[in-house]
């Protein structure tokens, strides 16, 4: 069923490469919301994210010819809007990575089970993460992505997206333990 | 992935809590795709084009071997044409000034001048060959010696004239102070 998902909103995606407006304001409102959301989780700011949704829109509608449904049209979008928001990040010299140096700590220690907590909680903790911390856990634990797809998007390797990613969720388990 | 994790990437979409102000975002949007790009038409995509394109190709190809196989003739020809010319130049002026001084003499009979501009006449005619020969005749060095001595020959020509032309104005002036 995977290839169903790939071709969510073809017939709408199709009229778009054409130039129709209309379409493309259609489409835009299935994910305007989504993708606002998603840069605001990693910008923190509303006129950031405004910034970068509309800049992700207005890329994705030029270079619509040269999406071939390899994923969903939102899977796609998401992506351009998440690489703008770091790449934001990244001038404004934001860390979008926990610190390096402690990585070295991170390479036998054991992933930690944790349970079931309320996801009010949860956003509340992570409203409280340290920059660098935010975006790994945004990226594997709300985006969906897995460590081969983090590593790509922040331009690690695979096992240091994985590292990182459970010294982040250690911290927000403490956060959310405090609260 | 333990309970914490599933329990979030379930719940992923109630993290999605913020709207996006629509119409705000979309003005910019469709203001940035309406503004006027230098259209490109894919010209390569029309058949009669890509023909085009390929004979152009073809033409191209062709002349560049063409150029490289017979270009040395080309340029030896440029230069030849251009040694001619100052040549042609040198001696077009000398003749052309002398002949002026024949047909303007007072000493000579309408019937010698005639005599005269018939010899010319056919030395034009030797010389146009000469000119013709050069553009074809590989061996462009004896031609141009060619077309020397046939200006030297007109020259020459030009020259015993207007001696006889001083001999008789002499003789008039030396017969006039013997009287």
């Amino acid at each position: 069923m995977e290839t169903d998902i790939r071709f969510t909103h073809q017939t709408l995606v199709e009229q778009c490469k054409t130039g129709n407006s209309s379409s493309q304001y259609e489409l835009y409102g299935l994910y305007v919301d989504a993708m606002f959301n998603v840069g605001l989780r990693f910008l923190g700011n509303k006129e950031d994210a405004e910034d970068i949704v509309q800049d992700s829109f207005v890329d994705a509608f030029k270079k619509l010819h040269s999406f071939k449904y390899e994923s969903s049209f939102g899977a796609w979008l998401k992506r351009i809007v998440i690489n703008k928001s770091i790449n934001h990040l990244r001038a404004k010299k934001v860390s979008v990575v926990p610190m390096d140096d402690h990585e070295f700590h991170l390479t036998d220690e054991e992933p930690e089970a944790a349970e079931v907590v309320d996801i009010k909680k949860v956003q509340l903790g992570m409203a409280q993460l340290p920059d660098g911390y935010r975006q790994i856990i945004n990226l594997y634990l709300i985006e969906g992505y897995d460590h081969v797809e983090i590593g790509e998007i922040l331009d690690i390797s695979t096992s240091t997206s994985k590292s990182q990613y459970h010294r982040a969720k250690k911290k927000l388990l403490e956060i959310i333990s405090e609260l | 992935m333990d309970n914490f994790e599933k329990h979030i990437r379930e719940n992923a979409s109630q993290f999605d809590t913020q709207k996006a102000d629509r119409a705000k975002l979309w003005a910019n949007i469709s203001a940035e795709l309406q503004k006027a790009e230098p259209k490109v038409i894919p010209l390569w995509k029309r058949p009669m084009l890509r023909i085009a394109a390929s004979v152009v190709l073809f033409l191209g190809i062709a002349s560049f071997i063409g150029l490289s196989i017979y270009g040395g003739g080309i340029i030896e020809t440029q230069y030849v044409s251009k040694e001619l010319l100052d040549i042609d130049q040198h001696y077009q002026g000398l003749v052309s000034y002398q002949v002026e001084l024949v047909k303007n003499s007072p000493h000579l009979t309408a019937m010698d001048k005639e005599e005269f501009l018939s010899f010319m006449d056919e030395l034009d005619v030797e010389y146009e060959t000469l000119r013709t020969e050069i553009r074809t005749n590989l061996d462009n060095e004896r031609v141009l010696e060619a077309i020397v001595a046939n200006y030297k020959k007109r020259i020459e020509l030009i020259e015993k004239l207007l001696q006889q032309i001083n001999d008789a104005k002499k003789s008039d002036e030396d017969y006039g102070y013997t009287l």
